[in-house]
């Protein structure tokens, strides 16, 4: 691993899309699934997050992202569907345990939610690649500072984790002991993560050095080698989203009264 | 540690950090695994990014640090940046208070930190996930609680703290051992507002 | 101009007790190629950062003294200004590639981008660096896939993009295999070649030998000596400053062969013309 990243290198329009849009479509549907509760518009949102992901060709690349959240989305339905202070009208029983239809119909909501904003998000992860994402963010203002401080985690980690071997390697030839019971265990932690604490902040020194030499401080305007051009294309998607929100917020305000 | 608390002035060196901040936690986090511990010791770097160069840039490191795994794992990851912000924040005064400075007072400082941190992420775990964490002993406490009729706030934040609990204090408690074990030169090397002395 | 002039340097950093630089004066002219000896301590690495500005600027502490580079003094100038006139390059590639760029070619127009240079510029800087450093065919490959020594080259690349007059390498091949060494020193006589001022700290001296047109010898942070290798290496209490000669001139010294200003020769080649030249004078 090289570098840390989920993107998948495709030939789509929607790899095309400029990444701000992308951002933009997350905060619309997070915006849409917390004002709204409604399962369906919310099916709806999802339905064509998942023909932006198809037509992106990364649907199956979606279903390992979901993967982490499972285990507490199919809790929720349990938890909530015996729990829920809500709780009234029984719909089934397993046993002795009761589920009541209040919880079950919010523990769907809560589910159609994590999917909606789940599918927004890996809408931009899978279809855009980070260094892009974030010299696109620089050029809309972002300081170039932390612009650097983000890319350059994503190639760090993997070089920092290529030491984790040597370190560990190193601490068990001399006779660390990293098996056994949890004080023993626990005892183990130190010897393995102290080297590479120092070994990353001796770096940070040498690291910051060589970058104030190459103008890092610099209060000149950046340039950028590569160019850019915002096609008219995404203009109108951004204006579309931008609609979009502020629709949502009016409709929510009005519906509200 | 700088003199100024909530300079936004970054050195160079306090920005580097930041990277290395982020891969510690990773590490810690690998770590604990690969030991099999029952802790994530996922935040040991951004609390010694707060020890070192204060409340903004640990804080900046907790909030890059949940952009960084939401890009590249777990999108989920991004809203819980409000969580490590509240960590780094909360480390960096402890420190910069001097109230982080033996073993004890570590201990003590853990305890306020997971506070801090679930008193942070339960508004978060209600909005996303009725109130879970998705840790089963956490969430087992939370059924119990729920079906106690206790009310969904109080079950949500016992279920965050009795998880965070060991985890934060231990976490505070090694990263306080690492930075007794550094080197002078380097603790002085991400403070940003020494003077120049003319000999 | 690109002369450095250093009068009365003196410099502590912040926490500690002693000078690490100790009333140091000295000039370097253009074009010249310096190596700088010294034992583990001696103040080589701080010298070096103190004529690129990085003390006082980056490590601030205790400060006397002036180093003038183009009449400029650095310690009022500023970093990224400075980095135009003279630029460094450290020992580890590792830690000198920024991380944040995908190619190499990328990676040299780091500095180039903060700086605001226009992207033809910033292409032709790019281009001619690359090919001094003989990297441009690899020019599209990830900065971390390269070998040491061509990951040190990069690095120096990113340097001479910037186009500084000087440059100053502080044991740029300690952490190299000896085929990544040897490129690093072919890359550093074509710097000089291009008229470039190199200052190079070493503790190869039979290569500095080589190329050095003076070398400074550094002790508890004073400058003991400033001299042609040959004056330098002949000294006799080099073994009190912690530094070796280079093999020929300690075989030179077992077996007395000097020239006649007394002085032993540094390298293979002077070596050999020394004793020929004496056989001539025999017979
Ligand atoms: N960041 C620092 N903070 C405090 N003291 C330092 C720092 N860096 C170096 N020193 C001290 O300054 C003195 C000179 O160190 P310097 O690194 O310049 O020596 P050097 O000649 O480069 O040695 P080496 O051959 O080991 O690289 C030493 O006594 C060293 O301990
Ligand atoms: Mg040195």
């Amino acid at each position: 691993m090289r570098m840390m990243s989920l993107y998948k290198d495709k030939d789509t329009i929607i790899h095309k899309i400029d990444p701000l849009n992308k951002i933009l479509y997350i905060l619309a549907s997070i915006l849409i699934t917390m004002l709204i509760s409604d399962f369906k518009i919310l099916t709806l949102t999802l339905v064509f997050s998942f023909l932006l992901l198809a037509i992106g060709k990364v649907i199956k690349n979606v279903f390992p992202i979901i993967s982490f959240s499972l285990i507490v989305l199919v809790t929720i339905v349990v938890i909530q569907g015996l729990f829920n202070p809500n709780n009234k009208i029984p719909l089934f029983n397993i046993g002795q345990f009761v589920f009541y239809k209040e919880g079950i119909i919010y523990s769907f909501l809560l589910i159609l939610r994590v999917l909606n904003i789940l599918c927004a998000f890996s809408l931009l992860i899978l279809t855009t690649k980070p260094s892009d994402l974030i010299e696109n963010l620089v050029r809309r203002g972002l300081s170039p500072k932390l612009g650097y401080v983000l890319a350059s985690v994503l190639q760090i980690i993997p070089q920092m984790l290529s030491t984790m071997d040597t370190i560990l390697d190193a601490q068990r030839s001399r006779g660390l002991e990293t098996e056994g019971k949890l004080i023993k265990r626990l005892k183990a932690f130190i010897p393995l993560i102290g080297p590479a604490v120092m070994n990353s902040l001796i770096s940070t020194r040498e690291r910051a050095m060589a970058l104030e030499m190459r103008g890092f401080n610099s209060n000149i305007k950046k340039t950028f080698l590569n160019e850019h051009n915002e096609t008219s294309m995404d203009k109108l998607i951004r204006y579309l989203i931008i609609a979009l929100i502020i629709f949502t917020i009016v409709w929510r305000l009005v519906w509200l009264k | 540690m700088s003199k100024k608390l909530w300079s936004f002035k970054f050195s160079t060196a306090s920005l580097v950090l930041i990277p290395a901040a982020v891969g510690i936690n990773y590490i810690g986090k690998l770590f604990a695994g690969l030991l099999k511990l029952p802790l994530w010791l996922d935040s040991i770097g951004t609390m010694l990014a707060s020890m070192l160069a204060g409340p903004i840039i640990g804080a900046l490191s907790g909030a890059i640090n949940n952009i960084i795994y939401g890009l590249t794992m777990d999108p989920i990851s991004f809203v819980y940046a409000i969580t490590s912000i509240a960590i780094g924040i909360t480390v960096g005064i402890l420190m910069y208070r001097g109230l982080i400075k033996n073993i004890y007072l570590a201990i003590l400082s853990g305890i306020i930190v997971a506070l801090v941190a679930a008193i942070v992420s339960t508004p978060i775990n209600i909005a996303f996930w009725g109130g879970q964490t998705g840790n089963i002993w956490g969430d087992a406490l939370f059924a119990s609680l729920m079906a106690k009729k206790f009310p969904m706030w109080l079950a949500s934040f016992l279920d965050e703290f009795v998880v965070d609990l060991p985890d934060k204090v231990a976490s505070l408690v090694i990263s306080f051992l690492i930075y007794k074990g550094l080197p002078k030169s380097l603790i002085n090397l991400y403070s940003s507002d020494d003077e120049i002395e003319r000999l | 101009m690109a002369k450095i002039v250093v009068e009365g340097l003196k410099y502590r950093y912040p926490l500690s007790q002693k000078l690490a630089l100790n009333d140091i004066s000295f000039e370097i002219n253009e074009g010249e190629f310096i190596g700088i000896i010294g034992a583990n301590g001696a103040g080589k690495s701080t010298l070096c950062q103190a004529l690129t500005g990085i003390v006082p600027l980056f490590f601030k502490g205790d400060y006397g003294g002036r180093v003038i580079i183009d009449d400029v003094e650095v310690a009022k100038s500023n970093l990224s200004e400075i980095s135009l006139k003279i630029g460094m390059v450290f020992q580890n590639p590792f830690t000198q590639i920024t991380g944040s760029k995908l190619t190499v070619y990328e990676e040299v127009a780091f500095g180039l981008e903060n700086m605001g240079f226009e992207r033809e510029e910033m292409k032709r800087r790019i281009d001619d660096a690359l090919m001094l450093l003989d990297l441009y065919r690899h020019k599209d490959k990830n900065p971390f896939d390269l070998s040491g020594g061509q990951m040190q080259r990069l690095a120096i690349a990113s340097i001479i993009a910037m186009q500084p007059k000087i440059i100053v390498l502080d044991e740029p091949t300690s952490q190299l295999d000896p085929q990544g060494s040897n490129e690093v020193f072919k890359a550093v006589s074509d710097l000089k070649k291009k008229g470039i001022t190199v200052i190079m700290v070493e503790h190869k001296v039979e290569k500095l030998s080589e190329y050095a047109d003076r070398i400074m010898l550094l002790h508890d942070g004073r400058l003991i000596d400033f001299d042609t290798p040959s004056k330098i290496f002949s000294k006799d209490d080099l073994k009190d400053y912690g530094v070796v000669e280079p093999v020929f001139t300690r075989y030179c010294k077992k077996i007395g062969l000097k020239d006649e200003r007394g002085l032993y020769p540094v390298t293979l080649d002077e070596a050999v013309n020394l004793v020929v030249k004496k056989r001539e004078h025999n017979s």
